[in-house]
């Protein structure tokens, strides 16, 4: 399998807004946030967590550099879902579903309840091939990225290079915090956690903090998602219940609470709409109301001198 | 900590309609390949790369890091059919083989000529000659539209020891490129701009205020989920042509367009648009192109003071 073989599947980006939408899609009642910090402060705020996305930008000075499984050890008779990643730009997708397939009592759509009883039981090659065949699922992850909008015959001159992320999911299973990730034979076990207090989310801090650790820095470029519920329906029945009561403070923070997710669905919504546009046909429009306004000549003066001022300073800087 | 990955890396520089050609194992005879393709120079972080690419699959076949001066395309002289090339280097014996595909050979000198001129100094901007644009007769080719199969014939090839220089080119053309040359210290001549500060938030935010009446015009390409609706108000719709004329993927596709039109290939693409073929020749061909529409739509303000 080539690096080119992208069977059909686009690449996608990974702000959360994108997962959350795919998730949807899944008929799965959870969100994806950014998660800004491990401390036990920024995750108490996220609880219930189901699983930690960990993605990530490497650049090895060598092969050899690669890091490989820290303290953990490969599990071959791991119990739950595991698929590997048979195409490179699925990698967002698969992730999500390695991640899903290990939660249990997981509501989804029949869909994706149907993909997952299908692969039961077999070989982490064979699933993840499974999974990148399944025609609804490419198609509900393309629907998530930009379409191609300047083309030669045929040939797509605006596309970037693919540089993908790397995704690895940590989760608990049975009482232990694995590792998924689809690029590694098998999952990973870290050892079992302290189901007390944090819970599981302590000792994937200890991993991650450590992972972070071995690559060299400036090597790595990562960010963090946190899988976790959806937190307005709860705090709505909370505000719901409160009503009438005078518990004040409470509903101000709860009122608060909502807006603000709120806001950032509305923004996420916004995202992925602009995200999935071929903002082409705009840029025409733009240009011809410009010329329609008499205005498009002064545009273009100011463009030159623009570019003729950045060139001063380069070459100033050159000098 | 959300991560951008919206920044591009990679622009094109030029493309054109090409397929491969491979040498028959033991013999000087050169199989051209059937399958179409382009042959794609980008400049990825200050590396050139000369690529082919299958039109029909996206897919790269061949991607040569190349240094400047290192390698040209020179036609094939042997070739009775006559628009076979071969990319040579002055660092190896290795030699890639190509036939060029456009329906069309009215451009096969000026694309072969820009990109040598690129392959030799990667700082040179390519030059679009407009008469290779407005065919002279009035009967004009369809230079995207129709499928070229191969020469069937085998072509005996000798390599070429020559250096062919480009026949044809006039003291006018000779003129402009000294002129460009001399003039730059980087990559532009004096006037050039990027479609990104025509379309800079400020001119966008001023045209929206002082011509609500156009705005109605641009509504249709909006994000659908974001079109406003018949109750909305003027502020609401500034608004959203603000908000959406500010995000990433907006500023990414002017960019991209910009880059775009630097190739000289988007010839179908900007007919698409209802522009004549010469808009594809740069921004300012581009640009020119649209304030004619503009004229010919109507509405034009002939004004000389601006708002």
């Amino acid at each position: 399998m080539s690096d080119e073989d992208s069977s059909g599947w686009q690449l996608t980006e990974s702000d959360p807004g994108v997962f959350t939408e795919l998730l949807k899609s899944l008929g799965v009642p959870y969100i994806v946030d950014d998660l800004y910090s491990l401390e036990p402060e920024s995750l108490e705020a996220l609880q219930p967590v189901h699983a930690l996305i960990f993605l990530f930008k490497w650049f090895p000075e060598s092969p050899d550099d690669e890091p490989g499984v820290g303290a953990g050890h490969y599990d071959s008779d791991f119990p739950g879902f595991f698929a590997h990643q048979t195409v490179n730009n699925a990698c967002a997708t698969l992730a999500v579903v390695n991640a899903l397939g290990n939660i249990a009592s997981l509501h989804a759509g029949p869909q994706f309840m149907d993909l997952l009883n299908f692969t039961s039981g077999m070989d982490p090659q064979t699933c993840g091939m499974a999974i990148t065949s399944a025609d609804w699922l490419r198609e509900a992850h393309n629907a998530l990225s930009p379409p191609s909008s300047i083309s030669l015959d045929g040939l797509d001159l605006s596309k970037k290079s693919e540089e993908a992320y790397h995704f690895v999911v940590y989760l608990p299973v049975l009482g232990s915090l694995y590792e998924l990730d689809g690029l590694k034979p098998y999952p990973v076990r870290h050892g079992e956690y302290d189901g007390s207090g944090e819970g599981w989310v302590k000792k994937a801090r200890e991993v991650i903090e450590n992972r972070i650790h071995t690559y060299p820095t400036g090597a790595l470029e990562f960010s963090l998602l946190a899988l976790r519920d959806d937190p307005i329906p709860g705090m709505r029945r909370r505000l719901d219940a409160l009503q009438g009561s005078a518990e004040d403070a409470e509903m101000s923070d709860l009122m608060n609470k909502i807006s603000n997710e709120n806001s950032k669905r509305e923004r996420w919504a916004f995202e992925n709409s602009s995200r999935r546009h071929n903002h082409i046909g705009l840029v025409h429009a733009l240009l011809l109301a410009l010329a329609k306004a008499g205005k498009l000549d002064s545009a273009k003066a100011d463009a030159q001198r623009v570019m003729r001022e950045r060139l001063e300073r380069q070459r100033a800087m050159q000098s | 900590m959300s991560v951008d990955l919206t920044s591009t890396s990679g622009r094109t520089i030029l493309a054109f309609k090409a397929g491969r050609a491979f040498r028959r194992a033991g013999t000087n005879f050169v199989d051209a390949s059937p399958t179409k393709g382009a042959i794609v120079l980008t400049n990825e972080e200050g590396l050139i790369h000369f690529m082919w690419k299958d039109r029909t699959t996206g897919e790269v076949g061949e991607d040569l890091i190349l240094f400047p001066g290192d390698a040209k395309l020179e036609k094939v002289p042997q070739s009775s059919w006559g628009r076979t090339y071969v990319l040579k280097f002055e660092s190896s014996d290795q030699k890639h083989f190509f036939w060029l595909q456009d329906a069309s050979t009215r451009r096969d000198e000026e694309f072969v000529t820009n990109l040598n001129r690129t392959l030799a100094d990667p700082n040179i901007i390519a030059i679009w000659d407009a008469r290779n644009v407005y065919p002279t007769s009035e009967a004009s080719t369809s230079a995207t539209g129709a499928s070229i199969s191969p020469p069937s014939t085998v072509q005996p090839v000798i390599p070429a020891t020559s250096n062919p220089t480009p026949a044809g080119t006039t003291p006018e053309q000779l003129a402009q490129l000294r002129g460009i040359v001399s003039s730059m210290t980087g990559f532009t001549s004096e006037d050039e701009l990027w479609l990104t500060d025509v379309l800079s938030s400020q001119n966008l935010l001023q045209l929206f205020q002082s011509h609500p009446e156009l705005l109605s015009s641009l509504f249709p390409h909006l994000p659908p989920e974001l079109i406003p609706s018949s109750d909305a108000t003027p502020q609401q719709a500034v608004e959203i042509l603000q908000r959406t004329t500010n995000s990433p993927p907006f500023r990414l596709a002017v960019a991209q367009l910009d880059r775009a039109l630097r190739t000289g290939a988007l010839g179908e693409f900007v007919r698409s648009l209802g522009l004549p073929e010469s808009a594809a020749m740069g921004v300012g061909a581009f640009l020119a192109a649209i304030a004619e529409q503009a004229r010919q739509e109507g509405g034009t303000e002939e004004r000389m003071e601006e708002d």
